[in-house]
């Protein structure tokens, strides 16, 4: 495990955000999503302090039993008789009846989180939309905006977690 | 769920999420050993920080997609962003208002604006003596101040109750009106020079014949003349509107129109009753060469006696330790050279000096520092 998580650390630094996505849309069913969280959880908590330390990358690592859930979770399923499946399904509805979220497509939840965007402060908004649209450094945002690098991160932390607590509404 | 408990669980989501964002956003550089430590220990806090992360990540991939559908170019995002006025301004003009816009249902707003009407205008006629009496019979809000100032043969150095400092040149007269809402002051005749106090609640408008300034924390200087009005920015920046006639009930006061324009420090703008000229960049030393050649002071605070450099100078000094701020000093320099002072305070034990492309910090030296720095 340590030797592999070694390996992933390098590959998660250099291809963090495909990576991250890949495995997310594995798991944007909620009802596993929910049940990988909870068991994704109990890993970190069964880690021996010697092994926490060495963890080199705690995200990576995040991820690296994600995906091994995932994994061991599909091979559960194949192994499981006909049928259920399909019994899972109504299960899950009659659980989770607004299921918006993960049945709606990518391209609406960008519209929905542009529309999120436009409603945030106008600094706010100029420094997201410079940073990830135009693809300006921290240090370039904060020359323009007269304001400091530290006051750039600020901004999109607040900028980014409007726009998660606006989403979860949705949820 | 009662109400309270529904208000603390909002609170603690936004919490979450403010900490899974700012995780998120710290992994753009490798994290410290110590931050590793303390993020594995915020994931295995609560299954909920787990799950919050997740969400950040997933929402995360869809950010830059969205955010090019954004159709405003950088410059006028940027733009935008400077015009968004950290001082709410027009809220309050509404309030001048109320009973046009909303005819029956906002009695209780209307009234109260009769009262703080009714309250302001017994103050002027109270005048500076009546204040202390009139304050002691109302909730204790921004305090109504109105004053007039003449400098007739020297020139004079005023402190406003809100902070604001004001040099005013010989045979130059200002009207200061204070309301709730506001901080007005009317540049009749001469030269005066602001500094203007911080009062977020309450934006500082300056009136000169026709064209209003709106200070946004800020030195600037202002001369009034036949040939026209000149205003300069020292530091800060100032925004500068066309003035409304008002309304019978707002006091006869001129009002805050459209923005004409923007000056940040080092620039200059004429403006007569025709309108203005485009904002031009000026030397500091040529428009604060009516100000005093020489600062004395006699055991004054470093605050008050770095705040009358700053009225010189488009780099302020900023007394960033409480400490420091208070100790009183005495000494004379000459105005133009703030760098001496510097110098001199940066020769007081316990005072490191800190030179940012836009102003220059002093701050706390940490004991240590200045024993090494000694050695």
């Amino acid at each position: 495990m340590r030797e592999k998580h070694a390996a992933w650390s390098a590959l998660f630094a250099e291809k963090r955000a495909t990576l991250s996505n890949y495995f997310l849309r594995r798991v944007a069913h909620r009802w596993d999503a929910q049940d990988l969280v909870q068991e994704v959880y109990l890993r970190l908590l069964r880690i021996e302090p010697a092994d926490a330390a060495n963890i080199r990358s705690p995200e990576a690592y995040l991820f690296t039993v994600a995906a091994n859930l995932v994994k061991e979770h599909a091979v559960l399923r194949a192994q499981q008789p006909l049928g259920s499946d399909e019994l899972e399904q109504v299960v899950e509805q009659l659980v989770a009846p607004t299921n918006l979220e993960a049945d709606m497509d990518s391209e609406a939840r960008q519209q929905r989180l542009g529309a999120l965007i436009e409603r945030l402060s106008p600094k706010c908004k100029a420094v997201l939309i410079m940073h990830y649209r135009d693809e300006l450094s921290y240090r370039e945002i904060a020359e323009r905006m007269s304001i400091s690098t530290n006051m750039v991160k600020k901004y999109i932390v607040k900028g980014l977690a409007a726009c998660r607590q606006r989403m979860a509404e949705y949820e | 769920m009662n109400e309270s408990t529904q208000f603390d669980a909002v609170r603690q989501a936004r919490r979450i999420t403010e900490q899974a964002v700012s995780w998120y956003i710290e992994q753009q550089e490798p994290l410290s050993e110590r931050q590793r430590a303390a993020f594995l220990g915020w994931l295995r806090a609560s299954p909920r920080h787990v799950a919050e992360y997740f969400a950040v990540v997933r929402m995360h991939g869809d950010v830059k997609a969205a955010a090019a559908l954004q159709k405003l170019t950088a410059e006028e995002l940027v733009e935008k962003a400077r015009r968004d006025n950290p001082v709410v301004m027009f809220p309050h003009l509404e309030k001048v208002l109320p009973e046009e816009r909303h005819p029956q249902p906002v009695r209780g707003r209307f009234t109260r604006y009769v009262l703080a009407g009714a309250a302001s205008v017994a103050a002027i006629a109270l005048g500076w003596l009546g204040i202390a009496q009139w304050r002691a019979t109302q909730v204790p809000v921004a305090p109504v101040y109105a004053r007039h100032y003449e400098a007739t043969g020297a020139m004079q150095s005023l402190a406003l109750a809100d902070g604001t400092l004001i040099q005013l040149d010989r045979h130059s007269s200002i009207d200061v009106h204070f309301d709730r809402h506001y901080r007005r002051i009317e540049v009749q005749r001469g030269h005066a020079l602001f500094d203007v106090g911080k009062d977020p609640a309450r934006p500082m408008l300056v009136d000169v014949g026709g064209h209003i300034l709106q200070d946004i924390g800020t030195v600037f200087d202002v001369k009034r003349a036949a040939s026209g009005d000149t205003l300069t920015v020292i530091s800060g920046r100032v925004r500068v509107l066309d003035a409304q006639p008002a309304t019978a009930k707002g006091g006869g006061l001129l009002l805050p129109g459209a923005a004409i324009a923007d000056l940040t420090a080092g620039q200059q703008i004429e403006l007569d009753a025709g309108g203005a000229t485009p904002v031009q960049p000026v030397q500091i030393a040529q428009a604060t060469a009516w100000l005093p050649a020489e600062i004395s002071f006699q055991h004054e605070t470093i605050a008050t006696v770095a705040r009358r450099f700053n009225a010189y100078t488009s780099t302020p000094l900023d007394i960033d330790d409480g400490a420091i701020a208070q100790k009183r000093i005495s000494g004379v320099f000459h105005a133009d050279n703030p760098q001496a002072f510097v110098a001199y305070l940066s020769s007081l034990p316990g005072v490191r000096i800190i030179h940012d492309a836009q102003r220059i910090r002093v701050v706390a030296a940490p004991q240590t520092d200045t024993k090494a720095a000694q050695l």
